[in-house]
């Protein structure tokens, strides 16, 4: 009993003043935390934040770098903005280009990747090893797949030469030359890089979708045909939106494959609005101008994402209310 | 609505080339119009046996028989059979009314058919107003009243419910309960229950079949399964808390029968005398802790200890120890004694319930032997 009576004040005493000072120690931790983290921060406004804003200033100036500084560029208001939208049917074209390109891929992309992850639903040999290999396109550098791809289409390349094995002598043709062949090869190296993102996203979500409704729409007489379409594509529905938007903002950006595939060509058949973007900045240094490009097309791309994620957004902001 | 037969025949399920066996040759008769609950621990088999009626599952012997005809082969969607899931599993991007349509749609009936018999399958289940929210925006039961009636709208034969309260709250749940005895006298399915919760089994089911190991240990009226199980396992797993099963000999002693387990020793009643084994044959005594009665030290009984007292509002489960050996009682609260009191531990011989040593079967049932055997 005694000892009991002497230890329990003790203890209280400790933990009554032990409170304080565990919550001095809070927030000096805090205030540490915080100033750790600034180099951080500064090092991000000055690396994102005020390029970004200079690049704003500088899309309504007259600005090259070959006149000087940006301080003694003219302000030009929206001039360069009205340029583009108006007068500048290149920009208009590079940017319906990038939009068709951009739709041809992601539907193959898309049905391709959906077959293929369909197919990975089943049990079969080699699965595994298929599985990788199938994965591995995604994760070379776009330049080199543009440059390989670049190496497999030329004229005398392994893709003529099969073309030739099959249909004969003379029946290859020159991908590089003809406006729409060019443009086929863009999408055919792009198809090939990005398909698995499609199929290991699909794959993912095909994977999560719940069983028993399947089961259910079995039992009530649906066939395998009306269970995918019916319930199991709807059920997938948000994650091929969150596919289609992750691709789409990369693909707007289409600029590596293309560069070392085409630079653009012939003539402008295959260029893209990075490519057009690049072209303006650094081979005609008008940077204003392309800085004012750029912006309309980060207004666009904006604007496109939040069309796409229409259908889903409240499926994805509501699934746990 | 037409009322149909569901029968079991020897239905077996094995898996790993027969190494596991789910379903070890269960036969049940099911009448037309009846409602049976399958009540058993998770892993007795109660699931697979309901995904090889409805057929997601392919049984390795016996049969399946739907009004004499057999179903086995038939794919799940041709059987006319219908399965409410435990997660209700609602199609959760369509409307309640694209739910209730679904089964009729995929099968390409006309329209104004298939308007006329979700909008009778709304009224019988009152969700007319909810019929065109979307799925995800309902709660628990409503969530089940649309799984329930996604499938009475096609009409089939037999109704297959997995677990159908256990995903509920309480007060949902007795509403639910209420609502599918309802159903049951408004439509007279047959209804086929799964369940592990024999609360649910008891207030739902006409009959029950009690299974355990892949067995079926006892199919009978849900009255007869309490207070005359026929096997072990049947008395344990019923009731709560369960029967007291104490296992120890038969002794006789010329007129006298007696139960003897270490140092208790149960006077037994004449009328097990004709069935009960020889004398030192083992047997298992049972008795249903609410039919034994404790009494004042100075009373005829065992002289007894109260060790636990677990206070349930209107009655109290008392853990009794007599002669080495736990008992469970529950009493009236009124009665109930402090822990460390000293009691007497009465048998009633009307409650008293013999079980073998060997089979684990009900001594005083010798149909159910070979029945379930």
């Amino acid at each position: 009993m005694t000892m009991r009576t002497d230890t329990l004040p003790e203890a209280m005493t400790v933990s009554a003043d032990e409170e304080p000072v565990s919550q001095r120690k809070g927030t000096r931790r805090k205030t540490l935390g915080k100033a750790l983290l600034l180099p951080g921060q500064l090092i991000s406004v000055f690396v994102l934040v005020v390029p970004l804003l200079v690049a704003f200033y500088m899309s309504f100036t007259d600005w090259s770098p070959t006149r000087g500084a940006l301080t003694s560029a003219r302000f030009i208001g929206l001039f360069n903005y009205e340029e583009l939208l108006v007068y500048d049917t290149r920009f208009v074209e590079a940017v319906l280009r990038t939009l068709v390109f951009a739709a041809i891929c992601l539907s193959l992309e898309f049905l391709i990747g959906l077959g293929l992850a369909v197919l990975f639903l089943r049990k079969f040999r080699g699965k595994a090893i298929l599985f990788s290999m199938l994965l591995t396109p995604m994760m070379v550098l776009p330049v080199v797949v543009g440059y390989t791809f670049w190496m497999l289409f030329q004229s005398n390349g392994p893709i003529n030469q099969l073309i030739e094995l099959a249909f004969g002598a003379g029946a290859s043709p020159d991908w590089f030359k003809s406006a729409l062949l060019a443009q086929i090869t863009v999408i055919v190296t792009e198809v090939w890089h990005w398909t698995p993102l499609f199929f290991l996203i699909l794959l993912s979500g095909l994977n999560a979708v719940p069983e028993n409704p399947i089961r259910a729409a079995v039992i009530l007489g649906a066939s395998p045909r009306q269970v995918f379409w019916r319930v199991v594509l709807p059920m997938l529905l948000p994650v091929i939106v969150i596919a289609f938007v992750i691709r789409a903002m990369e693909i707007i950006k289409l600029f590596d494959e293309v560069f070392m595939l085409t630079r653009g060509g012939p003539g402008s058949s295959t260029e893209t609005i990075s490519l057009y973007i690049y072209k303006l900045a650094f081979n005609d240094f008008q940077l204003a101008y392309g800085a004012a490009a750029a912006f309309l097309v980060l207004i666009g791309t904006l604007g496109l994402v939040h069309l796409l994620l229409t259908p889903v957004r409240n499926q994805l902001l509501e699934a746990r209310n | 609505m037409t009322r149909h037969k569901l029968e079991l025949i020897g239905l077996r399920k094995e898996y790993d080339d027969g190494n596991v066996v789910a379903v070890d040759g269960i036969d049940l008769a099911v009448e037309s119009g009846e409602t049976i609950a399958l009540l058993g621990p998770s892993g007795c088999g109660k699931s697979t046996t309901l995904n090889m009626i409805v057929g997601l599952e392919e049984p390795t012997g016996g049969d399946i028989h739907i009004d004499g005809k057999s179903v086995v082969g038939r794919p799940p969607g041709k059987r006319n059979i219908g399965l409410v899931f435990q997660d209700y599993a609602v199609f959760t991007h369509m409307t309640v009314a694209k739910n209730l349509s679904f089964g009729l749609e995929v099968s390409g009936l006309p329209r104004s058919e298939i308007n006329r018999r979700v909008g009778e399958a709304a009224e019988l289940l009152g969700l007319t107003d909810l019929l065109q929210e979307k799925a995800t925006r309902l709660g628990g039961s409503q969530l089940q009243r649309v799984a329930i009636g996604r499938t009475l709208v096609t009409k089939p034969a037999i109704l297959l419910l997995d677990e159908p309260l256990s995903n509920l709250e309480a007060e949902a749940r007795q509403a639910m309960r209420n609502e599918l005895r309802r159903l049951q006298n408004e439509i007279g399915l047959t209804i086929v229950y799964v369940t592990h919760d024999q609360t649910e089994a008891l207030s739902l089911a006409n009959r029950i079949a009690v299974m355990s190991a892949g067995k079926i240990r006892q199919f009978d009226a849900s009255g007869t399964v309490y207070n005359e199980p026929a096997h072990t396992f049947v008395a344990s797993f019923l009731g709560s808390p369960a029967m007291n099963l104490v296992r120890g000999e038969l002794r006789r002693d010329g007129q006298a029968l007696a139960f003897k387990s270490g140092a208790l020793t149960v006077p037994l009643p004449a009328r097990f005398d004709a069935m009960a084994p020889a004398d030192q044959a083992p047997v298992t005594l049972g008795i249903r802790p609410e039919n034994l009665r404790i009494g004042q030290p100075g009373d005829s009984g065992l002289i007894s200890t109260v060790s636990v007292v677990e206070p349930r509002g209107p009655e109290a489960a008392l853990t009794v120890e007599a002669a080495n050996t736990d008992f469970a009682v529950v009493v009236p609260s009124a009665a109930r004694p402090e822990p460390g009191e000293e009691v007497s531990l009465q048998f009633p011989e009307d409650s008293l319930v013999l079980f073998s040593g060997e089979t684990d079967r009900n001594l005083a049932l010798p149909h159910n032997v070979e029945e379930a055997a």
